[in-house]
């Protein structure tokens, strides 16, 4: 009888643990994995997995009531679209997710914003109340849209604003700058007329115009002949990789060799040198990643696993599980499907009181308008690699 | 159950769309201008609750009125011409739309901060229906009230004799012809009933997105606004309904868990769906 | 006066790959009196296919990589016939336009599976491609490719009018019916009409993706719109009217991005677009035959 007892008493005490043990936390990822963009979505969904999975070997997050949890990532295809990127957050906010990281584009990320509610507390705004924690979408100011919108993505005004300084004590002979930039793709206007024109501006450089093509232009001999004519020291080009390469080989086409080239963050990917390793030759690029930190070199590997490429979007991902997972721990998430609400909000508070959160490259700095402040690198295409060229920090 | 509201509420967007080309398409006319119409109704429907502060109500009246002026005074000309050259014509006025809006600023300041259309950076802020409280659910009630509205207007020109002539000009322009019928009238008056239910659609959907941007009014949303009819079928509007369930809710939302296969059978499904029905899924077939 | 000269030859020589898309839309509507909205898509998916050479042989001659993109551009072409046309009902266009429209998105994402949707490199036709006389530039390569463009037409042109295979097809697309009752066999003229087209695809996206040198899924779009606008101008169902509507949306295209900025360019291409249509309705070279 006592035996009896004992081993009920043993069995139960191993399958409440087993059940202590099953509490899973889970965090949803989403971003375009359909159409030109896929790249993106694969990479940041490889980088979320492969965190996730470093983090569980280690044990998992630890929750309020002292118990460890595994963390589980559901990753959504948005394809890019805002009625779908909507019609996903509603689909996450319906799950157990107490957080999402997302999205990939920009155009996806505003509308999401837009239907979160925009104060805290505010109970007249109906608005979604789900923290999104954006990976890639990196048109600058979005995260004020809403106090339920945080972003780790690089400060395009910060990096600019030191490259330029910095290549004025390389190259003290270049006085002007060109510009050429994607005219209807909201990110890449933004980085040239915001940013890279006035940072060049404010740095003391003459800016002696811009040539302007669209998002799927295919023939750039008249903006390439603009720019030849302009003649500038330094030539910048706010435009994505196939529009970047395109203008590149009409540059090498028609003979035009700055001294120069700087290129958009967003193109110091794998995506430029698939299309024009060649041409790209040289261009330099600041970003907020390189595996040039051992930890760096251990995320960019992991996430090889999982069979996505480590660039400055997806390791703003891998960032952002483990700066999740801080904050889970931090701010005693339960971990209750009951307290699901009560603990997006800590996550949501968690995330806003950060001032710094260990970033890949070192620290990156937290602003009040919860946008981040990201240590960054310059790199620079050389034999079909991107090279550090340049640790300004 | 808010991601089901959520749901209903593209459904309902789409569906207005979609009958938007269904009634131009009874009168066998193939046009791509639907999406210029609803992002008409778009920005003016959301600039009047943004910059005028008005009522949702009426701002989505004005977006269906003038909606449907631009579909009447594009009609005229438009309608001349049949067959591909009215598909490219449709085409272009619709690209052409687009690019006004690309390059479109109208911004006023407003509690601090700029609101309204920034030409390319878009048109944000768009947010009637949280800032006054509203519910996912009462904003699904609120949306279908009008889809219902919309089709059963639909279907009962569909029923009356207007309905008949539609047809009857779909079916043989010439024969319709010679028993007196006006063509330029029916036409244009259908092209004019579109333009109205897209500028409705449209308005609602500016709300629904709370952002807008020229690239949201591009020619595969024209393509799309055709594609529900016609895989609808055209017999009545439930096609359109059913259609836009099969694409909305079965190929984008049903098929997610399927991960990767889920893009790929998107475009393989609709050339089967018209493999197996060319009439549509709840076509007859016509004589 | 110099600038504007240049801006108008840049244009009227990038028009050329235009005008070999606007071939391929503009011979399907004269045969079968159908769009065929997948034919941009399919061009481009015979482009990369080509690319497929360079993954087996490194190195491989850029021609080679044509030659892979013309053969795959023709497989394709009769792939899109048997799945999107032949099993529908001819009386029925509504329900082909939209099987294509569903082809041009399988076709647009199959390639964004394969390569991620990342641009891929495509050779160039060679090296050094700029020809210079004086202060103005000519770009050798495009050079090439309206010649290419000229010579399919002979070949097109030939093939219609000078082989037993051109009287049935030109037989079928005037009176299926009557041609059916003569003994040709609709459904394999039809067929053929798609391969030829296709094969003219696969070079047309070939050189598309050396004259860009690149190729993305960004531009199936695109060129499908130009091609429509190609084939309109043109003259329904004419293949000269393809090739001189693609030079002056070409050019025209350049001179209204010189004096009005690239992005109301577009604006006014549809405008012209749009003069055509009121002016001259049945395009440059309308058919003469009244049937509709």
């Amino acid at each position: 009888m006592k035996r009896i007892a004992i081993a009920l008493a043993v069995s139960l005490a191993v399958s409440g643990a087993a059940l202590a043990q099953e509490k899973t936390i889970k965090i949803a990822g989403f971003g375009a994995k359909t159409g030109a963009v896929r790249s993106f979505g694969v990479n940041s969904e490889a980088a979320l997995l492969a965190a996730a999975d470093v983090i569980n070997k280690q044990g998992g997050v630890r929750l309020a009531d002292g118990s460890k949890a595994k963390i589980a990532v559901e990753f959504y295809d948005d394809r890019c679209t805002a009625e779908e990127g909507i019609s996903i957050i509603r689909r996450i906010a319906g799950t157990e997710a107490i957080v999402a990281v997302g999205p990939t584009c920009s155009n996806v990320a505003e509308p999401l914003f837009g239907i979160l509610q925009k104060k805290v507390d505010d109970k007249s705004d109906s608005g979604l109340q789900m923290p999104i924690f954006t990976d890639v979408a990196v048109k600058g100011g979005l995260a004020k849209i809403s106090e339920w919108s945080f972003r780790n993505v690089p400060s395009e005004w910060t990096m600019y604003s030191s490259l330029f300084y910095w290549l004025k004590t390389r190259n003290p002979g270049a006085q002007t700058v060109y510009g050429g930039v994607e005219e209807d793709f909201a990110h890449s206007r933004a980085s040239w007329y915001a940013v890279m024109k006035d940072r060049a501006e404010a740095n003391g450089y003459k800016v002696l115009g811009n040539s302007k093509w669209l998002l799927n232009d295919s023939n750039f001999a008249t903006q390439v002949r603009e720019m030849k004519n302009a003649n500038a020291d330094i030539v910048a080009i706010a435009a994505h990789p196939f529009t970047t390469c395109g203008v590149l080989k009409e540059m090498q086409r028609q003979g035009v060799k700055p001294k120069v080239l700087i290129g958009l963050t967003s193109s110091s990917s794998m995506e430029t040198l698939q299309g024009c390793a060649k041409q790209a030759e040289g261009i330099i690029i600041p970003t907020s990643f390189a595996p040039v930190t051992k930890e760096g070199k251990f995320a960019a590997e992991t996430t090889a696993k999982f069979k996505g490429a480590a660039d400055l979007h997806s390791m703003a991902a891998w960032e952002n599980m483990f700066i999740l997972k801080d904050v889970i721990e931090s701010e005693k998430v339960s971990g209750n499907k009951d307290q699901l609400q009560a603990d997006r909000r800590k996550i949501r508070d968690g995330l806003a009181k950060l001032k710094e959160t260990k970033g890949l490259l070192g620290i990156t700095k937290r602003t009040e308008d919860r946008e981040a402040d990201k240590p960054y690198l310059f790199v620079q295409a050389t034999k079909g690699e991107w090279k550090v060229l340049h640790d300004p920090l | 159950m808010d991601f089901y509201y959520g749901l209903a509420q593209i459904v309902g967007v789409h569906t207005l769309l979609g009958l938007s080309a269904y009634i131009v398409l009874l009168t066998g006319q193939v046009s791509l201008a639907q999406a210029a119409f609803f992002g008409i109704g778009a920005y003016t429907a959301g600039m009047l609750t943004v910059l005028a502060g008005w009522h949702i109500v009426p701002a989505l009246g004005a977006g269906a009125v003038v909606g449907a002026t631009t579909a009447c005074a594009v009609g005229f000309p438009a309608l001349r011409v049949k067959g591909l050259m009215l598909v490219v014509a449709t085409l272009a006025f619709g690209e052409g739309v687009r690019l006004f809006f690309f390059n479109f600023d109208y911004q006023v300041a407003k509690g601090g901060i700029k609101v309204g259309p920034l030409g390319g950076e878009g048109f944000r802020q768009i947010r009637y229906f949280p800032e006054h409280g509203w519910t996912t659910g009462e904003v699904m009630v609120f949306i279908w009230a009008f889809v219902l509205v919309a089709m059963a207007a639909l279907w009962w020109f569909d029923r009356s004799r207007y309905g008949a002539v539609l047809r009857a000009v779909g079916e043989d322009e010439l024969a319709a012809q010679s028993v007196g019928v006006n063509l330029t009238a029916v036409k244009v008056s259908a092209m004019t009933v579109g333009g109205a239910v897209a500028g409705l659609g449209g308005g609602i959907y500016a709300h629904y997105t709370t952002h807008i941007e020229h690239s949201n009014f591009n020619v595969l949303v024209a393509t799309f606004a055709l594609a529900y009819p016609i895989v609808g079928g055209l017999s009545n509007v439930f096609g359109t309904l059913a259609a836009v369930i099969f694409v909305q809710v079965f190929l984008i939302e049903g098929l997610r868990d399927l991960g990767d296969w889920r893009n790929l059978l998107f475009g393989a499904l609709i050339i089967l769906a018209m493999n197996l029905r060319p009439h549509g899924l709840f076509g007859r077939r016509r004589a | 006066m110099l600038d504007l000269l240049q801006v108008v030859s840049d244009g009227l020589l990038f028009g050329a790959t235009y005008a070999l898309i606007g071939i391929g839309f503009t011979l399907v509507f004269g045969v079968m009196h159908k769009l065929n909205l997948s034919y941009a898509a399919a061009s481009l998916g015979g482009a990369y296919c080509g690319l497929l050479v360079l993954k087996v042989a490194a190195g491989a001659p850029a021609g080679l990589v044509f030659l892979g993109a013309l053969v795959a551009g023709g497989v394709i072409g009769w792939l899109v016939y048997l799945t999107c046309f032949h099993f529908i009902p001819l009386s029925n266009p509504l329900a082909t336009l939209m099987s294509t429209v569903g082809m041009l998105l399988l076709i647009d994402e199959i390639i964004v599976h394969v390569t991620a949707g990342m641009p891929q490199n495509y050779p160039a036709m060679f090296e050094d491609v700029m020809l210079h006389v004086g202060g103005f530039t000519l770009r050798g390569d495009l050079l090439l490719v309206f010649l290419l463009s000229v010579l399919c037409m002979a070949g097109l042109l030939a093939l219609l009018y000078r082989t037993k295979l051109g009287l049935a097809t030109r037989a079928v697309s005037q009176q299926a019916v009557a041609a059916q009752l003569c003994g040709i066999r609709v459904a394999r003229v039809n067929a053929l009409t798609f391969i030829v087209t296709g094969l003219l695809g696969g070079v047309a996206g070939a050189m598309i993706g050396a004259a860009v040198g690149a190729l993305s899924p960004l531009l199936s779009a695109p060129l499908t719109v130009k091609g429509l606008i190609v084939t309109v101008i043109g003259g329904l169902g004419s293949i000269p009217g393809a090739i001189i509507a693609g030079l002056l949306v070409g050019g025209f295209e350049n001179v209204f991005q010189l004096y009005r900025g690239v992005t109301e360019r577009d604006f006014y291409v549809m405008l012209l677009l749009f003069a055509f249509l009121i002016f001259r309705p049945g395009g440059l070279f309308a058919p003469k035959t009244g049937r509709d």
